[in-house]
């Protein structure tokens, strides 16, 4: 019984299984068993596979040239100016960073069931729910959840067992792919979800709509983005809670914009939740990501996630350990608040030491100059012809909502890119047939990266791609 | 016993700089109305980077992990996370992605997943597969939101509202269920694998789903498989597959093969990806003909040479998360079907088993292992025994972390009483399954005195999970709160 062949390079080879085939066999002989195959006895013959095609084994050398040569054909942003943005962000991270994520005690552990053998998780996730609680400005937080728009689809369900009715509203400005999440986590109730119409000029939501759907006594909440999906503050959110009266509201919430920012407890939020990769994580193509979920103390019983708690040894000393979990699947089943098993843990970890190496202020001022730069992004978009840059009058923080005036945004964007800009992305939803945002619409944000300079690339490249294009289209 | 954690008296983080009572609000943004603004800055501390590290660093060294202990937890499936997958994820070609590009520029991005999602397809024996899904649980609800839309296609929906369950299900599964909109009925076992007899009384033309694994958490494989599938095919349901225990069946068999019709796959188990401290992880969905035109949007297809996100499927759930799923673990699970290879697959999950067989038959000399004597990839011991010297499964695994293992997952499944439930991956050398079976031994023969007193070198000792509950101080706010003292964080006890 040989070991698998691999590819014959030469170059070394690190042991992933252990051991060889003298040692296999002897484990085996303790069993009483010859080969292998007596191991899979009880596998009927019927459902056994065939080969596979899936090729031999490498060396290390080997996966990763394999793997780099496959790499190679991304164009990562660095290579380009880049304005992308909306919910992942592109954000320099700071080395202590990685350094610390990198720290294989955090990466290699698996959730904490033994709280004694994983204090250094657990105190980290008390930190991260700590943090998260001053953002937001509620109450408790849990320990993380997949990302911003499964944890908007968590609150969605948090807010209907804590209110009657079968409606729920959303803008209909927010990003498609967070109304198809939402859609998801409903599926299984007998609910609707609304769209709110926002104001052709300013992009805010249309609070009548809000008002007169709250008169009929049948709406479980409300939720709303900060910024929106047009990049935009919408003061009117100030004012909703007003009219919600004790339905609850939902604030899906940018952390860094929450530096800055009244926090949404303080004007009515019952839950807030956000995506947080930005802070210590990098885009990854959109995954691993971060959901962090907030919402009021007497809520928590009905919340998912898991949650970190303060108790105490024997000896009295303070310690950490998971708490509340008979609402959780492992204990609760079918009667738990969410199935939610694994979560984003070594995220939570990387969004707490970004956030203590940057600090508070440090937080705030990045915030400020990504406003400022903004701002000169605007006013040098702003100037096109062909361009209603920013599409909304309404304030902003990093990044606004770009109109290419009876055109695609797509086509648009493509353009951009063959001068090396990205320039953004288009808001509306993909899928053929579907309804939204028009396809004139993107987003665009300004990031750490893109100075002075490579704005006025982006204008400049931005005035050449205008209008009717009699280029190829290639 | 040599083992000793560290033990530092590592204070909140609020405590090394305590930020004042009010902080100051941050400057005024032009542009944005006052009313908006912070009244107040955020209440954290100012700390230099190396405060930070240092007390990160010293965090990390109260942890257990894979590269520090031996983790048994089974169906967790605890192996060796290489490091070769970790360089790779870091490369700028792969983290610098931003997942709104423009395709032409992310053709490299495309070709993994699509790759990955092919090399899986033939693994599992299904007709397509989809990296979108998070984690397991979230595979499992999105796996049930296709069979929901795929009654609903067939009229069937308003009557098919039941997914049955063994019960030795993992938790999540009747928890995805109820996401989904189902309910659930749990159908009892015999001698630790479904009880055919009750399957078949079981099912009616209300059953929309039947969930399993397979091995499933008894570490035992369903051989009655075909029988089950023709079960629950007879019926009009749809057969699940909860790949939580994929590990020992790799190149052997494979859900499809085995008639499910769709199935979830954990690459944080099977293939590698490191479990993060509860994660992330990474899941997968596989469908067979009939369920693939369900998978989320958008899939990845190539056209001719160029790799495309096909949003064009009118028949699909939508989205389940933001993006196209957890690439940075896709890339370090494609690294590890590179390494290797389909040979290799199969020694994985034979050296698996091999491990668990062999670790089964040392530990059964200390405590019952229900069941029959063949397991696949991890096994259970009953600690009932032990109750009668006052000992309970809670008090050995606290013992066994003394020694400087990870205990095995405990309680469950619940049909075994005291249960231990032991996974030894394929990472694991004989050396350490050896030296467990030692510490193992010396754990279960201790005096209760002991035992119960366990654990004693780690950073704390036995933690009250009553208290927690009870105080629920869940945050540096409650416990400022808890101490009485509003102005300043209260000093937390810590540990020394």
């Amino acid at each position: 019984m040989g070991r698998p062949a691999r590819r014959p390079l030469g170059a070394a080879v690190p042991r992933w299984i252990p051991g060889d085939a003298a040692e296999e066999q002897a484990l085996l002989a303790e069993l009483g068993l010859r080969q292998f195959d007596d191991l899979f006895a009880d596998i009927p013959r019927k459902v056994r596979l065939g080969r596979l095609g899936l090729g031999p084994g490498r060396d290390e050398l080997d996966v990763v040239r394999a793997v780099d040569k496959i790499l190679d054909r991304n164009r990562p942003m660095g290579r380009f100016a880049s304005f992308l943005g909306g919910r992942v962000a592109h954000r320099f991270q700071p080395a202590a960073v990685d350094a610390i994520v990198s720290r294989s005690e955090f990466y290699t552990s698996y959730t904490p069931y033994q709280p004694e053998a994983s204090q250094g998780m657990l105190q980290t996730l008390f930190e991260f729910q700590s943090l998260w609680v001053e953002l937001t400005g509620l109450d408790a937080a849990n320990a993380s959840l997949y990302d911003g728009a499964t944890a908007a689809g968590e609150a969605l369900l948090l807010a209907h067992r804590i209110h009657p009715g079968h409606r729920f509203l959303v803008p209909a400005s927010l990003p498609w792919e967070e109304k198809s999440v939402l859609a998801n986590y409903a599926a299984g109730l007998p609910i609707r979800i609304e769209e709110i119409p926002y104001d052709e000029r300013t992009g805010r939501l249309d609070l009548e709509f809000v008002r007169s759907a709250v008169a009929e006594q049948n709406v479980f909440g409300l939720l709303a983005d900060v910024p929106n999906g047009f990049g935009h503050l919408d003061e009117g959110l100030w004012d909703v809670k007003e009219i919600l009266g004790k339905v609850p509201l939902v604030v899906v919430a940018d952390p860094l914009a929450l530096t800055v920012l009244d926090p949404p407890g303080n004007w009515g939020a019952d839950v807030v939740v956000a995506e947080g990769q930005g802070f210590g994580s990098s885009p990854s193509f959109g995954g691993p990501l971060l959901g962090l979920f907030a919402c009021r103390r007497e809520h928590l019983r009905l919340s998912p996630g898991r949650i970190v708690g303060a108790t105490a040894d024997a000896a009295g000393r303070t310690g950490f350990t998971l708490t509340l979990q008979t609402r959780e699947q492992h204990i609760r089943r079918s009667r738990a608040t969410s199935n939610i098993c694994t979560n984003q843990s070594l995220l939570a970890l990387a969004f707490v030491v970004y956030a203590s190496v940057v600090g508070p202020s440090g937080l705030a001022a990045l915030q400020t100059r990504l406003s400022e730069r903004a701002r000169t992004l605007a006013a040098a978009l702003g100037s096109i012809d062909g361009l209603a840059a920013p599409r909304f009058e309404a304030p902003y923080l990093g990044e606004f909502a770009v109109e290419v005036r009876g055109a695609e945004a797509t086509t648009f964007l493509d353009r951009l890119r063959r001068r090396r800009v990205l320039g953004g992305h288009p808001l509306a939803d993909p899928r053929p047939g579907a309804t939204g945002l028009p396809a004139s619409l993107y987003l665009t944000a300004a990031t750490e990266f893109t100075d002075e300079k490579e704005i006025q690339r982006y204008a400049k490249a931005a005035r050449a791609s205008v209008g009717p294009h009699r280029g190829a289209s290639s | 016993m040599t083992f000793r954690q560290a033990r530092w008296d590592e204070p909140l983080l609020w405590e090394l700089a305590p930020p004042p009572p009010e902080p100051p609000a941050p400057d005024a943004i032009p542009g944005i109305p006052d009313r908006l603004r912070r009244k107040q800055g955020v209440a954290w501390p100012e700390l230099s980077e190396l405060e930070v590290v240092r007390h990160y660093t010293r965090l990390s060294q109260m942890n257990f992990g894979i590269d520090t202990s031996a983790y048994p937890l089974g169906s967790c499936t605890m192996k060796y996370n290489p490091k070769v997958s970790e360089r790779l994820a870091r490369r700028p070609g792969a983290a610098e992605l931003h997942p709104y590009q423009p395709v032409s520029t992310v053709q490299g991005a495309l070709e993994i997943i699509w790759r990955l999602e092919r090399a899986l397809g033939r693994l599992t024996g299904l007709a397509e597969a989809s990296l979108q899904p998070a984690a397991g649980a979230h595979g499992e609800f999105a796996a049930l939101l296709m069979a929901r839309a795929f009654f609903r296609d067939r009229g069937e929906l308003e009557q098919r509202t039941e997914v049955l369950l063994p019960d030795t299900a993992h938790g999540t599964n009747p928890a995805s269920a109820m996401m989904a909109g189902f309910t659930t009925r749990e159908i009892a076992s015999k001698e630790g694998c479904v009880d055919l007899a009750a399957l078949r009384a079981a099912v009616s033309d209300r059953t929309a789903v039947f969930m399993l694994t397979n091995p499933n958490t008894a570490g035992l494989f369903e051989s009655e498989i075909q029988e089950i599938a023709g079960t629950v095919h007879d019926a009009g349901g749809v057969l699940y597959y909860d790949g939580a225990n994929l590990n020992a069946i790799l190149g052997v068999t494979g859900p499809g093969r085995m008639g499910f019709d769709i199935a979830h796959l954990n690459l944080h188990k099977t293939f590698a990806t490191p479990h993060g401290g509860g994660g992330p992880g990474a899941g997968v969905l596989a469908a067979n003909e009939r369920l693939a035109p369900y998978l989320p949007v958008p899939r990845v297809v190539k056209q001719g040479r160029k790799f495309v996100l096909d949003y064009d499927r009118p028949k699909s759930i939508g989205k389940i998360k933001t993006g196209y799923g957890n690439f940075g673990l896709d890339l370090r699970a494609y690294a590890f079907l590179l390494y290797h290879g389909e040979d290799g697959l199969r020694h994985v999950s034979r050296r698996a088993v091999l491990n668990a067989n062999y670790l089964a038959r040392r530990l059964g000399k200390f405590l019952p292992r229900p069941f029959r004597e063949l397991v696949k990839h991890e096994f259970l011991l009953s600690g009932a025994p032990l109750k009668a010297k006052g000992v309970r499964t809670l008090d050995l695994a606290k013992r066994l972390l003394d020694e400087g293992v990870h205990a095995p997952t405990v309680y469950f499944p619940s049909l075994v009483d005291e249960a231990l439930m032991i996974e030894f991956p394929e990472t694991e050398s004989r050396r350490e399954l050896d030296a467990f079976a030692a510490a193992f031994e010396r754990a279960v023969t201790d005096t209760p005195e002991n035992l119960h007193a366990a654990p004693r070198n780690l950073a704390i000792g036995r933690l009250d999970e009553v208290r927690a509950a009870k105080e629920l101080r869940l945050s540096w706010r409650d416990l400022r709160s808890a101490a009485g003292k509003v102005e300043a964080p209260a000093p937390v006890p810590s540990a020394g």
